[in-house]
């Protein structure tokens, strides 16, 4: 069990910034998601962990051990890459067993070990043949016994997972929560899934132009993001966001009043222009107080997403159990279930008006299901 | 119909190659016809008696095996060490940062494009100096000033073929950098290797401007000049004899094209035609 | 140049020393076998420098005086322009027409782009041999075969007249390098997406319009990264024009390449032979520019 810190981290690719004034600090057995689009630095920020890059400034330890100057293979760190990185021309238990052999393991040790790793991915059947004689799934396996075996202290993850196909992804999204929980060590993901993060992170660290965003559990991520960002690329659909101001205890846009409940937001809130942000299944689709015509219905099953325009011209989508009569072109009066209206300061990436209370926290559950289709 | 479209354009496309590979058969066919069968008027198509006279000859009258033996020390320490040398300088080249890296690769780009002939006169010049002059090392020299571009070139091709993953994996399985080299780079670059292998070992063996300049006595001269003096000194020019010491002196190649082609074919993929 | 371990983290100064290490022996070789000889090169064309007793004197810029005004030098460029791009085109036509009769579907395929491939690796001595027999004035079986399908009735004088001589090295030439084509072309055309010609199928075109305007815009490229290489080989070219004509008759076939070596090795003026080599090298110059810049942004 180790703690990893990354202390004001600055990493440059000449004159590209790649990740600027970085601060993590991740406690001993946490899993956490590195989460964000591509071209973020999460993965540089993995890579600088495992010592394959080089910070430009800061520092990097892991379990209270300034690691800058160390060689990859001497900071007890494990790492499953996205393409696997198995040796092609080993077998898997040659595969498996390198990591010992490097380490000076001796040979019964590590025939042992092999054969313990193999029995707990249940790959003893497959272990003399060679790695393009595998399904995408077995050698993701095979790259999670060759981290596995030598029992690192740290676990690095870069998107283990999106090589597989949907059904086998959730499988194994399914067994790596319950590795972690069964090893209890130090695990740090890299992805760009955010159904990933949300389900098996304790917490997450989301990253955006090389810089990070916010760093909490995923609950208050999803119910407090810290601004538009976090806002937009977590949950799925994403949240609505609208460009208006607030006028006393309204946010008004285009002329129309929707109501909001004041006394949430702390006095940073004044009257002028925000950014209201509200999460599709917080919009209901009639008794409310803007008006809005049907654009479109995408029916998933258990439940449709609507997209609706608004006066300016605007669409927000609203998720609605399936069955319900909406067609396009249908108008109807919006509303907005005030206790889950996010506001933000105006600008590209505003950050969040904090709010008080209780009003914010649902249950993860529903979260969970509502999150699945992505 | 679409058979005899077929017909005529396997027919068509099979004339062009068989001529295209005319000279080389001509060159076969001459090397079995006995002396006297050569000059007659027409010739003869194909040989009336076929004979290996030639071939023994070659072999017991000519300093054609000293000549071969030459060429294999020649073609092979030339191939070893400039692979070698390639290897390392392809993985640094590709997987190593420093200043000077782009300007050194574009500087092997230039190197494999120069004349010999500019090179020529001072490497005499050299050889001559270092008392290196009519020895096969000055021929292994000379001949890295080709094959050494050449073959980093292609083997910095196939370096970059090789996926940076396996190379980390191998870092943070705690392997060195020469260990993960050894480990893991190695065994991917082999096919590339061969290829590399291959190429340069043609390349010398085929050789000739500095072979003629470098070299004049027979104990160390290749095939390639030994074969050109056995033509200028005889004083009737006997075809029969040089054909078979060609169809011998192509003798690796065929060996190349009969179980190696592919390999071939691969260094072409990876070399200077990229498009 | 300044190879040099960048400042910085002490992890990466360890992986670029040892990176600096490995190229460090190339380097050595380099410097030794191409950059010293390359500046020697420079050095010794400005004294003239006679080969058997190699006593030089400086005489300044005489040896590139002399290249401007005297005829060598010129002619000698026309005539390794007019070999280079006699030779190259047929290469280009002759592979590119072969590449795409190749990539059809033939029986015994692989049979038949071996044997087209051969005469690229094969040794020039050898291509020379056998040449210069099938070109025998006497007994060659170009002569005999000519004159068996009635399209000459006097054997000809193939390389010791002009301008048999020249055509006879051009086609030589086309002979032992178009197969580099037919590879390289070949190469490209199986990385032609399939779906292509199902499209332009669609679209209603027929064969012909097909290669005009999905084949050949594909091969663009590859076409002139292959005529810049080769372009530049051709115009370096020495062996196969040495063995086959000895750059006779007289001059005719003398390119730079020969030029070079008969100045120094025949005529005994090293000097002025290193001059030509460079003047030679400065033309070349422009082509390995264009071919190292368009290498350089591809990568």
């Amino acid at each position: 069990m180790a703690e990893v810190v990354l202390k004001d981290i600055r990493k440059e690719f000449g004159t590209f910034v790649a990740l600027e004034r970085l601060n993590v600090a991740i406690n001993a057995g946490e899993f956490v998601a590195l989460l964000g689009p591509s071209g973020c630095g999460k993965s540089t920020t993995l890579r600088m962990l495992a010592g394959l890059e080089f910070p430009t400034a800061g520092e990097i330890s892991i379990d209270g051990r300034v690691v800058n100057d160390v060689a990859p293979g001497k900071r007890d760190i494990a790492m499953v890459f996205q393409s696997y990185a198995l040796y092609p021309h080993m077998t898997v238990a040659q595969n498996i067993a390198y990591p010992l052999k490097k380490r000076g393991v001796a040979r019964p040790e590590r025939d042992a070990a092999v054969a313990k790793t193999a029995a707990l991915l249940q790959l003893e059947p497959l272990l003399n043949r060679k790695p393009r004689q595998l399904s995408g799934g077995q050698q993701q396996r095979v790259a999670l016994g060759r981290a596995l075996v030598r029992e690192p202290k740290v676990f690095l993850l870069d998107e283990p997972l999106s090589n597989l196909d949907a059904k086998l992804r959730s499988y194994m999204r399914a067994e790596l929560i319950e590795l972690h929980r069964r090893i209890g060590k130090t695990m740090v993901y890299v992805t760009h899934d955010q159904l990933e993060a949300m389900t098996m992170a304790d917490r997450i660290a989301v990253m955006h132009d090389g810089r990070l965003q916010q760093f909490d559990e995923p609950e208050i991520i999803y119910n407090r993001p810290a601004n538009r960002f976090v806002a937009g690329f977590i949950g799925t659909p994403s949240m609505n966001q609208l460009e208006g101001e607030i006028s006393g205890s309204s946010f008004v846009i285009h002329g129309e009043q929707v109501p909001i409940n004041r006394a949430l937001y702390e006095d940073a809130l004044q009257d002028g222009p925000v950014v209201l942000g509200i999460r599709p299944e917080n919009v209901s689709l009639s008794g409310g107080s803007l008006p809005a015509t049907v654009r479109l219905v995408e029916n998933a099953g258990h439940e449709q997403i609507v997209t609706v325009e608004i006066p300016g011209g605007h669409r927000l989508l609203a998720r609605e159990a399936s069955g319900q009569r909406t067609s396009v072109g249908q108008t109807c009066q919006i509303g907005f279930d005030a206790d889950f209206i996010h506001l933000f300061q105006p600008g590209e990436n505003g950050s969040r008006f904090e709010t008080t209370g209780q009003a914010h926290v649902i249950p993860m559950e529903a979260q969970r299901s509502a999150s699945d289709e992505s | 119909m679409r058979i005899l479209r077929k017909l005529g354009f396997n027919l068509f496309t099979w004339i062009l190659v068989l001529l295209v590979a005319f000279p080389l058969v001509w060159m076969i066919l001459t090397s079995l016809k006995p002396q006297t069968e050569l000059f007659r008027i027409p010739p003869t198509w194909l040989p009336e008696t076929v004979t290996f006279e030639h071939y023994w000859r070659l072999l017991t009258e000519t300093p054609f095996l000293i000549y071969f033996r030459n060429s294999v020390v020649l073609a092979t320490t030339t191939t070893v060490f400039v692979v070698v040398l390639g290897a390392i300088g392809a993985y640094s080249l590709v997987r190593f940062a420093y200043r000077g890296r782009e300007t050194l690769a574009t500087l092997v780009l230039f190197t494999y494009l120069l004349p010999s002939v500019v090179l020529i006169i001072p490497l005499y010049l050299m050889m001559v100096e270092l008392g290196l002059s009519n020895t096969l090392a000055s021929l292994v020299l000379a001949h890295t000033t080709f094959a050494l571009p050449y073959a980093l070139w292609l083997l910095r091709s196939f370096m970059e073929g090789v996926p940076e993953d396996l190379e980390s994996a191998a870092l943070v399985d705690g392997a060195s950098r020469m260990g993960a080299f050894r480990d893991v780079i190695l065994p991917q670059l082999l096919p590339g290797i061969i290829s590399t292998a291959l190429f340069t070992f043609i390349l010398s063996w085929n050789e000739y401007l500095y072979a003629l300049v470098l070299v004049n006595s027979d104990a160390v001269r290749p095939l390639t000049t030994g074969v050109m003096t056995m033509l200028i000194s005889a004083f009737n020019i006997e075809w029969s004899l040089l054909m078979a010491a060609s169809v011998m002196m192509s003798l690796p190649l065929i060996v190349v094209f009969a179980f190696l082609q592919s390999y071939l074919t691969r260094g072409f993929g990876a070399g200077a035609v990229k498009g | 140049m300044a190879i040099a371990a960048h400042a910085g983290h002490r992890l990466e100064r360890r992986y670029a020393r040892l990176g600096v290490f490995l190229i460090a022996p190339t380097i050595v070789v380099f410097s030794l076998v191409i950059v010293y000889p390359l500046l020697a090169a420079i050095y010794l064309s400005v004294f003239s420098v006679y080969t058997p007793t190699l006593e030089g004197e400086f005489t300044g810029a005489d040896n590139y005086i002399r290249l401007l005004t005297n005829a060598a030098f010129w002619n000698s460029l026309i005539t390794t322009l007019i070999w280079t791009v006699g030779t190259l085109s047929l290469q280009i036509v002759f592979g590119v027409g072969m590449a795409l009769l190749l990539h059809q579907n033939l029986w015994f395929r692989s049979l038949a782009r071996s044997l087209v491939l051969f005469p690229y690796f094969v040794s020039t001595v050898v291509a020379v041999l056998v040449w210069r027999w099938l070109f025998n004035d006497l007994y060659g079986a170009i002569n005999h075969g000519l004159m068996q399908l009635g399209i000459m009735d006097m054997p000809l004088d193939w390389l010791g007249t002009m301008p048999n001589a020249m055509i006879g090295v051009i086609l030589v030439g086309a002979w032992k390098y178009f197969p580099f084509v037919v590879i390289a072309v070949l190469a490209r055309l199986q990385t032609i997406p399939e779906h292509l010609y199902e499209a332009a199928k669609i679209d209603g075109a027929g064969p012909i319009a097909r290669f005009f305007d999905v084949t050949l815009p594909q091969l663009r490229s590859v076409l002139v990264v292959i005529i810049l290489l080769r372009a530049i080989w051709d115009f370096k070219e020495f062996d196969l024009i040495y063995l086959l004509t000895g750059g006779g008759p007289v001059t005719s076939t003398q390119t730079l390449s020969l030029l070079v070596y008969q100045e120094a090795f025949a005529l005994n003026e090293m000097g002025q032979a290193a001059a030509y080599s460079i003047g030679m090298m400065l033309v070349m110059l422009v082509f390995m520019l264009v071919y190292i810049r368009r290498t350089a942004r591809e990568a």
